[in-house]
């Protein structure tokens, strides 16, 4: 079959933390499950591929949020159009807070969004900076948080339970719940090689890509050596956390 | 006298602090003279006759500093400086304190300070410098949370205070336009490398953004060659070799930053010759692309602290070299930001190890790094890794991060000069 297309939506303005390295990580795993791969970086919608298989869009600073959403505004058509015709789509911190209905800055200020996915994003008490382990239907999720804001209206179909962390942000006497899944659109504040760390939500997001082109996703056998070294990483994390190794 | 008390008490609080724990404390005596005797630091610092000088910037400041120093001595100034890595007010009133007759004076003709670009930011409203100089922009691990406009006006910051010259990087954009700025208020003195060191650095120099246009030699010092340890800069149009205390072209910067502003301090007593011998003098640093021999084997040291200085390490490394171990400890708090650098240059990497081993280990397999093996206990890897034969190509090399730098010396009994690169 024909390379798989990975969109890696403003690499540079959306890259913190190593955001950007996701799309990289996509492209090894469907490699190493024997098909061809292609990222594409996208910095203007001249850039736009034909084709979109996979779309991954990462975290930037704060200074740039307003520039970089008018650049976002100029792609909301093809994003709505990914969107419904179930193109696996990760979204990380700001890059998925840009797809919401806005985003309430700590001074008042609104940024407002594309209105993509349903919610917004809201100032939190204080910067969330620290390990987050989420509780998914794809298992245990494990990576780094760092953001100054949390998200409302995504209740009824988070990413997952958060286990340690802060996630969405904290909820008066319970747990809270940490990111957004609608449809194949994944957003999270898991942060960096989020997908390096946690191959399940990898996997999920080829397998959907390939099975809308008909072809069967098997992960190589590459991937199940370097997924025990993500295992070993999470478990690390975990532990340190008090909580069980898997 | 009126410091006199301030001073006495702040002593015994050293003494007291060392004696709980031998070598530590630095910083508690510098606070409790803070609190008792506020305008003691400035003061102080302001009253040297040569005045004082500042250096700062993302990165480079404690090489840089190390070497203006030892420029300035070779001159035969008497110097003040702040030779822990204690950049802040705390840990400098204890530097001073060390130094201050119970007058409040110190002996020497100038105070050369290395300053973080937040914290100076923070004492720097009243210190008055005479010469500030200006390394790079870059988002370090520490400020990472900072983004390089930030960054850059902390930068701006201090140089606003300096009376006589701020010294700039002309290879760095944003120090370019912050010297715009200057101009008029204060003299600009500018280096910078020439279009071959450069291009030999193809992913650049680590700047947040590179200047479009490398710096004429009529306009500064120029760095116009670098080859391992041994360097060239272009001072007022003669050409100077100069050798490095360590391997690759920011050490080199480093030098010129120092030679630069030597000059701005010195003036007319500015001798290339006599600061480039003192430069050249500086003993390798551990850490720093230091090549040691550690149980009969030659094993050279390479620090990385920012995803900048890992690439470019990367990137300088013998192509080749079959002997490598890369380790990563807690320092890192969140590796992921090392993940936009490329680290497929490794090849193969015989030990990842650290607490952050997996993590490391993680991010070179997806670079297509061939791992021989993942042992997160430093000490088995370094004894496992030194007991093997020589490599056949290149030196067995130890790339880590501070801590795991930290417990490597701890480990393998070596004493040496402090490093930590910022
Ligand atoms: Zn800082």
């Amino acid at each position: 079959m024909r390379a798989l297309t990975i969109v890696s939506v403003l690499p540079e303005l959306l890259g913190s933390n190593g955001d950007a390295a996701n799309a990289r990580v996509l492209a090894q795993r469907a490699r190493w499950a024997g098909f061809d791969a292609d990222i594409a970086p996208v910095r203007t919608v001249a850039d736009l591929p034909e084709q979109v298989d996979l779309v991954v869009i990462g975290s930037g600073s704060d200074t740039g949020l307003t520039a970089v959403r008018d650049i976002l505004a100029t792609m909301t058509e093809q994003l709505r159009g990914w969107c419904a015709a179930g193109i696996p789509i990760l979204a990380v911190g700001t890059g998925w807070e840009l797809l919401s209905w806005g985003i309430e800055l700590g001074d008042g200020a609104i940024v407002e969004g594309l209105g993509i996915v349903t919610g917004r994003a809201v100032p939190l008490p204080e910067r969330a900076t620290d390990d987050l382990i989420v509780d998914s239907r794809l298992g245990r999720l494990v990576g780094f948080e760092n953001h100054a804001r949390g998200y409302v209206g995504a209740e009824a179909s988070p990413l997952g339970r958060v286990r340690s962390g802060t996630g969405n942000g904290p909820v008066p006497g319970g747990t809270g719940v940490e990111g957004l899944v609608m449809g194949n659109l994944f957003g999270t504040h898991l942060h960096g090689p989020v997908l390096a760390r946690n191959p399940a939500l990898a996997d999920h997001l080829l397998r959907t890509a390939l099975a809308r082109s008909g072809a069967e996703y098997v992960p190589g056998e590459q991937a199940a050596t370097v997924d025990e070294i993500a295992k070993a990483a999470r478990n690390d994390i975990a532990v340190r956390l008090g909580l069980t190794a898997e | 006298m009126r410091y006199a008390p301030a001073i006495l008490v702040g002593r015994i609080v050293r003494l007291l602090a060392r004696w709980r724990k031998p070598g530590g404390g630095s910083a508690i005596p510098g606070l409790v003279v803070n609190t008792i005797a506020p305008g003691f630091l400035a003061r102080t610092l302001n009253g040297f006759p040569g005045g004082l000088v500042i250096v700062t910037g993302s990165s480079g400041k404690s090489t840089t500093t190390k070497m203006l120093v030892a420029a300035l001595r070779a001159h035969g100034l008497g110097v003040f400086t702040n030779e822990s890595t204690a950049n802040i007010s705390q840990g400098l009133t204890s530097a001073l304190l060390e130094r201050a007759s119970l007058s409040g004076r110190i002996g020497g003709d100038v105070a050369v300070l290395e300053m973080d670009e937040g914290h100076g930011a923070l004492i720097s409203g009243s210190l008055k410098p005479r010469v500030v100089a200006l390394t790079n922009v870059m988002v370090d691990q520490i400020d990472r949370f900072h983004n390089s406009e930030m960054v850059a006006a902390m930068l701006g910051k201090i140089a606003s205070r300096a009376t006589g010259t701020v010294v700039v990087n002309a290879d760095d954009q944003y120090l370019v336009d912050l010297a715009l700025h200057l101009e008029g208020t204060v003299a600009v003195s500018r280096y910078g490398v020439s279009g071959d060191v450069l291009a030999a650095n193809p992913r650049g120099l680590g700047y947040s953004v590179t200047a479009d246009h490398r710096l004429s030699s009529a306009d500064g010092m120029l760095l116009t060659s670098v080859d391992g340890r041994d360097a060239t800069v272009l001072v007022d149009g003669v050409p100077r070799a100069m050798g490095l205390p360590a391997r690759g072209t920011h050490y080199a910067v480093d030098a010129l930053t120092a030679l630069s502003t030597a000059q701005a301090v010195l003036g007319e007593r500015f001798d290339p010759a006599v600061a480039v011998a003192a430069i050249s003098a500086i003993p390798p640093v551990f850490g720093r692309g230091e090549v040691v021999t550690v149980r009969g084997r030659k094993v050279e040291f390479v620090l990385v602290q920012n995803p900048a200085s890992f690439q470019l390490n990367v990137d300088s490394l013998a192509a080749g070299t079959d002997q490598i171990l890369i380790a990563i400890g807690s320092d890192v708090r969140d590796p992921s930001y090392f993940w936009p650098v490329d680290t497929s240059g490794l090849g193969r990497v015989l030990f990842a190890s650290g607490s952050k081993a997996q993590e490391i280990a993680l991010q070179l397999a997806y670079d297509d790094v061939a791992i021989d093996r993942i042992e997160p206990d430093l000490g088995r890897a370094l004894d496992d890794f030194l007991a093997l034969p020589d490599p056949r190509i290149g030196l067995k090399t130890i790339i880590f991060s501070a801590d795991s730098m930290r417990r490597t010396r701890a480990h393998l009994g070596l004493v040496s000069n402090k490093a930590g690169r910022d």
